[in-house]
């Protein structure tokens, strides 16, 4: 051998340092919690914070503009009065130099503001769609949860719906039930949760299959602790990432959801109004009033793009595998 | 593997009943079905409520109800549906006939399309992983996720229909557009190949020159006006398309799956040249299914005595030329037709309907006729999907990617592309089956908004006019005939999987 | 070439190595920094010549090893040279290295269940490469593949050829892996820890099928192993690898018997060697007294799992034994004899079909609710992964303290001192208790186990394979610590391991099981020293052990017991193979 293993000795420390297992992570280097390590990767995913940045704009703008309920908001026309016409009912709205004017969004053909008409549809639907993430993501968790831990019968009912939502398209089932609700936003976001949750209990379903296999929640089960507890405590925790990121996806799936059905005329209905149904009320306006079409079209495509991407930003954050990358 | 998809489809049926139970029982809940005639000032308002009363079966209980509807549907297994009346008495079985027939050639069509390309994309997008092309594709995919089906179809509507409609009058295209459009094609196609920069400019060079030498061409004779492949195209064609299929199933050194396709090629090309006078001058739906028989028939065969001990794999591949190389020839037969089309529709594509009403006119201009009607809702529809497919086989490829028997592939000195076509393709579909019957159902969705927007007399529109009328027997009409559609494409989506997966073989 | 003069070497000059690494040196970009995985490492290997590059997880051998084919992700940072004949692998065109990858070099990785394509059959994946490198095509590919697979003792080979890869076991898909890695006739193989996912007696058959293999073909192998015992088994020569470089180099002998270099030595004594019995690791249990009482006692016990569609799998078949106060059972047994099912049946984590479970003298298996609760507060468990088995959203403090907050045992104060009390028993400093899991090293994350198994002074404890996750030094460290603690609480255990050496080390008794049923049972002298049982004999006698001459003793005396046995010894079988 050319090389004298004494002259390789050297270059490594003495004996004390070869315990190795105190020595491959080292204790004062900066460590991160899981969280952290999850915030961390989401900051640095730039569509996601694009997407964020501007679906809080787009919330403020809402909420702020034509106010909520009782409380006024700082633009001064609303959604139901008729005002003369400007413009020709063209928009006034202009970005440089910028300036809203009279009807920044033009008017309606008997002359309502349509900025306000917008704003109020915004509202409408971004609420609904997250009332429908809230009650979908809480029916889902639990059914999920339990299908998965327990097995046996709610897993089968768990199953038999998911078979029946694939022969009864969402969407129809949920026409049918907001022909039910009859106009109201409660009733429809209230409904429209109750067909969306099974494509996330499917998900938390898997998810808690396999953590019930791993390791830490048999340690758990072996010492007695009682089922509610295990899924509360070691399960759910470690589930988070899944059922964050659906979250997230079926507030954009309800939002398309809300819009297609205030567009087949089954979900909100005039005189309320939503971004479905003003797309609908002036689909044949494109030719000649074109803005009355794409505005509304284009809140609910910004809306739904950033919301999925924050989805995704999400779940790479979550996604153990990226820090293979 | 027979008793698995027994036992799977004897769940599917079971849902499927209990669905229609539930469907009957909320949509007869939904609303008043006499509520217009009740606010009607018709002087026979009294009587036109009791006929819909009797229409309709308001005085029986509900049960009563959707034990006739059920009665009624169930005799379909023999043979003679009966599917109750609407509230004005009219037949629903028959109403059924024509929208199920034009909704199914769209969903199903789209759902071709959709799983093609996007399995497409998201295999290339795997592999240039990180890509401008992946993320470009990413985000396209996103927007479609994200767009509201209906908003896009009237936009589609307003702007493809009549844009195209204006411009195929003179089909003229000025030099700038030429340049564009093949700078831009020729830009999408250099960045899904990828490599190093000179690669990526000698493949851009090349394509650019390619396409707008093409469409100069085309431009130059008008070819949009009255296009054709014609014969000798058509071989060019089917026999890249058999090379392409033996690299992508065996490579060229398997001379048992090698010779199986080749043989198809051949035999299906010459059978062709025989057959397309015939088919121009005399065609029939009978006549083009037997020559699809025929070339299915043939490519079986072709592979079954060529096989050896790949016979499976040799069998598959010749089937496979033989579909794809019937749909190219289907779409000879008809652009060979489209000049002729041109004269009786002047603007081609229609933005209202199935058909062209009332249009009496020869099989190729009716099949024209046809197929520009399907054009812009299986547009709409294959774009919404293809993101999820897209998106699905990506994640699946990747995971794939990263297993250990596509190490010990590479360990073998395999190349790259073979690695990607024998080893990761196949596996990477085998999730892909579980989300088929998910899709179909959004697909479904999908439609019911689609036709609305191109004022379809389909299934959708038999649902939603029901479902507004609060009139059941249209709504569990197209609830028996989608969720049926849906029960069939789950169970072609089960045998799917275990053709796919060896490991479910049992 | 720079020629080394390995003149300490008896048979290989290094005068024609097919693989050298010269000067390698990796690194690797990861989400925090670089990662440098390999510092400047010189290594080569001749024809005909095993060299074992042995190291702990993280010494950065298998990114040697994988350096040769090219196949490091693209994160990897790579100088030096790694040479296959005259081709430097890390500068070669893609086109030029597939080439050589599989004809020249062929690598025999460590996880043979998903080494193979699942959707392919075996015999095409073995014409793969064939045909790539053109050593044969068609029926004439399809014949060499069922030969060598016939050359790796498979039999049926015609049959198997035809069949997917989950048709075959383990062992005899590791062989398939071995005959693909022989289709091109390599000059050099490299053996990724080949045998670190088989049971033993499968392990020595691969080993003897690898021996006889580059005997026959005078291939090159590289062994990438932490095994002690199946380098001295296997090795000519040794490189000992730690953080990146080699530390220590030399022939078989002289590395495992007279160990020069500090690590060398320390990863030596740490480990456990069959026959050595108790005090291995500086600490003895003590003597069981006979008259101890019952702290387990296992009847007749039988579980079974149920399959969908088929009879149920009896797992656990009419198993009986005992353990006593203060005494730890050792329950051996390779994969599939059910003794992780009967560790997990005590827990209670799968019914048992039926028999009798006592524990402290109560009925286990009749008891619910809140009386099956009490008692399992008496029995403390520890399982193998220490990665999987903490709540990775826990802190450690918490971990430890579940089990308390469970049974309601003291108010937060205490536990809290409770904690921290164990956390000193298990040698684990005081700031662990604020860490997460994925901030400690595999010894440490399993300390902490052990500190939670201990948390309520459990009667009875359960240890599923608790060391074999672990490094070998780290191994041993936590046993020492084990013992000690065992002695310090007096608890009983049950412990289970595949590891004979393991169990030999602590083990009062001893309990072999295979296929459900126990096959011998008895003290550990008695089973490990003088077997009775022809499955226990044929289990000890593949057991390698760190020592080149007594394991060739060992070999020998184990093919003259299969012999004896009627069995064949596996070798190469090349006769099959003269057609190229």
């Amino acid at each position: 051998m050319s090389q004298d293993p004494n002259n390789t000795l050297q270059n490594v420390e003495p004996e004390e340092t070869f315990s190795i297992e105190d020595d491959v992570q080292g204790t004062n280097t900066k460590s991160y919690s899981q969280g952290q390590l999850v915030r961390r990767r989401f900051f640095r995913h730039k569509g996601a914070m694009i997407s964020l940045v501007f679906l809080a704009f787009i919330i403020l703008l809402a909420f702020t503009s034509i106010g909520v309920g009782p409380l006024p908001g700082w633009w001064d026309k609303n959604h139901l009065d008729t005002y003369t016409l400007v413009n020709a009912a063209k928009p006034t709205f202009q970005l440089w130099p910028f300036s809203l004017g009279e009807h920044p969004f033009g008017q309606n053909t008997i002359g309502k503001d349509y900025f306000a008409l917008v704003m109020k549809g915004t509202q409408q639907s971004l609420f609904i769609a997250f009332m429908v993430g809230l009650l979908a993501t809480f029916i889902g968790t639990t059914i999920g949860a339990i299908a998965g831990f327990y097995r046996g019968i709610a897993e089968s009912f768990l199953m038999r719906m998911t078979d029946l939502f694939i022969i009864i398209p969402t969407l129809v089932l949920a026409a049918v039930l907001g022909r039910m609700a009859g106009g109201s936003i409660f009733f429809l976001a209230l409904v429209l949760g109750l067909v969306s949750w099974t494509g996330l209990a499917r998900l938390v379903r898997g998810e808690v299959l396999s953590l019930r296999e791993r390791e830490f929640v048999a340690a758990a089960r072996a010492v007695g602790t009682p089922a509610p507890r295990i899924i509360v405590r070691h399960i759910l925790p470690n589930a988070l990432g899944t059922i964050v990121v659906n979250a997230t996806l079926l507030i954009s799936a309800a939002i398309l959801l809300e819009t297609s059905l205030s567009f087949l005329g089954f979900g909100v209905r005039p005189p309320d109004t939503s971004l479905g149904l003003l797309v609908s009320e002036f689909q044949n306006a494109l030719s000649t009033r074109p803005w009355l079409f794409w505005i509304p079209g284009m809140f609910i495509l910004a809306i739904a793009l950033c919301v999925n991407f924050i989805g995704d930003g999400l779940r790479d954050a979550f996604d153990p595998r990226q820090q293979m990358d | 593997m027979i008793k698995y998809i027994a036992k799977r489809l004897g769940i599917s049926l079971l849902v499927l009943w209990l669905g229609s139970l539930l469907l009957f029982v909320l949509t007869i809940n939904s609303g008043d079905p006499l509520e217009d005639l009740r606010e009607s000032n018709a002087p026979n308002r009294d009587n036109l409520i009791n006929q819909r009363i009797a229409y309709m079966g308001l005085d029986k209980p509900w049960y009563e109800r959707y034990w006739d509807w059920f009665t009624g549907a169930a005799k379909c297994v023999i043979g003679q549906c009966d599917l109750g009346t609407d509230r004005s008495g009219r037949d629903v079985g028959a109403l059924v006939v024509n929208a199920a027939g034009s909704t199914l050639r769209l969903v199903i069509l789209a759902t071709l399309f959709a799983i093609v390309i996007g399995i497409t994309l998201g295999i290339v997008t795997a592999i240039r992983q990180y890509s401008g092309f992946d993320y470009a594709v990413t985000f396209m995919a996103f927007v479609f996720f994200s767009l509201p089906v209906f908003w896009f179809a009237v936009l589609l509507k307003h702007y493809a229909a009549i844009e195209f409609n204006n411009w195929i009058v003179d089909a003229v295209m000025s030099p700038l557009t030429i340049v564009i459009v093949a700078a831009a094609l020729a830009f999408i196609l250099m960045a899904a190949i990828g490599g190093k920069l000179k690669r990526r400019l000698i493949s851009f060079g090349v394509a650019f020159v390619v396409f707008a030498a093409a469409m100069f061409y085309f431009d130059a004779v008008t070819w949009f006006r009255r296009p054709s492949i014609g014969l000798p195209i058509f071989a060019i064609v089917a026999i890249a398309l058999a090379a392409l299929i033996i690299v992508m199933s065996s490579g060229f050194s398997n001379k048992n799956v090698r010779n199986a396709v080749g043989t198809t090629a051949i035999v299906g090309i010459i059978g062709y040249a025989i057959m397309r006078g015939n088919l121009m001058s005399q065609p029939a739906t009978f006549k083009l299914a037997l020559c699809l028989i025929a070339a299915v028939v043939i490519a079986v065969a072709s592979g079954y005595l060529w096989g050896g001990f790949s016979r499976k794999q040799a069998i598959g591949s010749s089937v496979v030329w033989a579909l794809i190389a019937s749909v190219v020839a289907l779409i000879d037969l008809a652009l060979s037709n489209w000049a002729g089309y041109l004269k009786e529709n002047a603007r081609p594509i229609p933005t209202i309907g199935s058909e062209t009403p009332n249009y009496s006119s020869t099989y190729w201009n009716h099949f024209i006729d046809g197929a520009t009607h399907l054009i812009l809702p299986t547009i709409v529809l294959t774009l919404i999907s293809v993101a999820g497919y897209t998106r699905y086989t990506r994640a699946s490829m990747l995971d794939v990617l990263n297993q250990d028997y596509i190490r010990t592939a590479r360990s073998k000195g395999i190349s790259e592309r073979k690695v990607i076509t024998r080893h990761a393709f196949r596996n990477s579909l085998i999730p892909l089956t579980t989300i088929i019957a998910f899709d179909f159902a959004a697909l479904i969705s999908g439609a019911v908004l689609t036709e609305t927007v191109f004022g379809w007399q389909g299934m959708g529109n038999m649902f939603k006019v029901g479902l507004a009328e609060v009139d059941p027997a249209p709504v569990m009409a197209f609830f028996l005939v989608t969720g049926t559609a849906a029960v069939v494409m789950n169970m072609l989506a089960d045998i799917a999987y275990a053709f796919l997966d060896p490991r479910i073989a049992r | 070439m720079t020629t080394e003069t390995e003149s300490t070497l008896p048979r290989f000059t290094g005068e024609n190595p097919v693989l050298k690494f010269e000067d390698l040196d990796v690194k690797f970009k990861t989400e925090f920094g670089h990662v440098h995985a390999v510092k400047g490492l010189t290594l080569s290997v001749e024809p005909g010549e095993v060299m074992a590059l042995v190291g702990e997880s993280g010494s950065g051998k298998s990114v040697t090893a994988t350096t040769a084919l090219g196949l490091l992700p693209k994160t990897a940072r790579i100088e030096g040279e790694t040479r296959v004949k005259d081709h430097v692998i890390n500068k070669m065109p893609a086109r030029e290295l597939r080439k050589i990858r599989g004809d020249r070099v062929a690598m025999v990785f460590q996880e043979p269940m998903t080494a193979l394509n699942p959707v392919i059959r075996i015999g095409e994946q073995l014409i793969e490469s064939m045909e790539v490198h053109g050593v044969a095509y068609g029926r004439q590919a399809w014949d060499r593949a069922v030969d060598l697979l016939k050359a790796v003792g498979i039999p049926g080979a015609e049959r198997r050829a035809k069949q997917f890869p989950h048709e075959l076991s383990g062992g005899m898909r590791q062989r398939v892996v071995i005959a693909m890695a022989l289709a091109c006739d390599p000059e050099v193989i490299i053996a990724d820890e080949p045998t670190t996912a088989l049971d033993v007696t499968v392990q020595a058959e691969i080993l003897d099928l690898l021996r006889s293999l580059k005997d026959k073909l005078n291939t090159g192998i590289l062994l990438i192993t932490h095994n002690m015992g199946v380098v001295a088994d296997m090795a000519d020569n040794v490189a000992v690898m730690f953080k990146g470089n080699i530390v220590e180099r030399g022939p078989v002998d002289q590395v495992l018997l007279h160990p020069q270099h500090a690590y060398t030595k320390r990863l030596l004594s740490a480990v456990p060697h069959l026959g050595d019995g108790h005090g291995q690791f500086g600490v003895a249990p003590n003597p069981v007294e006979e008259t101890a009482e019952m702290a387990l006692d296992v009847n007749n016990l039988i579980v079974e799992y149920q399959r969908a569609g088929k009879k149920p799998f009896r797992a656990v078949d009419d198993v009986s034994f005992d353990v006593r106060r203060g005494e730890i059972v050792g329950l051996v047994g390779e994969s599939g004899s059910g003794k992780s099912t009967i560790g997990r049946a005590l827990l209670g984590l799968i019914p048992s079909k039926s028999g009798e479970v006592r524990v402290l003298g109560e009925d286990l298996l009749s008891m619910k609710g809140t009386e099956m609760r009490k008692l399992r507060k008496r029995i403390g468990v520890i399982f193998q992964d220490p990665a999987a088995s903490l709540n990775p959203r826990f802190p450690v403090g918490d971990v430890i303290a579940e089990p308390m907050s469970v049974h309601k045992v003291g108010n937060a104060k205490e536990r809290e001192k409770r904690v921290h009390e164990l956390l000193e028993a298990v040698q684990l400093p005081r700031s662990a208790y604020n860490r997460y899991p994925h901030e400690l090293s595999g010894g440490q994350r399993q300390r902490v186990s052990i500190a939670r198994a201990l948390s309520l002074r459990p009667d009875l404890l359960i240890a599923d394979e608790p060391t074999s996750a672990l490094d070998v030094s780290v191994q041993a460290s936590v046993l020492e610590m084990f013992t000690t603690l065992q002695k310090e609480f007096g608890f009983a255990c049950l412990f289970i391991s595949h590891d004979l050496a393991v169990i030999d080390s602590l083990a009062h008794r001893v309990v072999v099981m295979q296929f459900g049923k126990i096959v011998e049972a008895g003290t550990r002298e008695d089973v490990l020293l003088n077997p009775q049982e022809e499955y226990t004999k044929r289990l000890l006698a593949a057991a390698p052990v760190p020592n080149p001459i007594e394991q060739k003793q060992r070999r020998e005396a184990r093919h003259a017991l299969l012999r004896e046995l009627g069995d064949t010894v596996v070798e190469l079988d090349t006769r099959e193979l003269d057609q190229r």
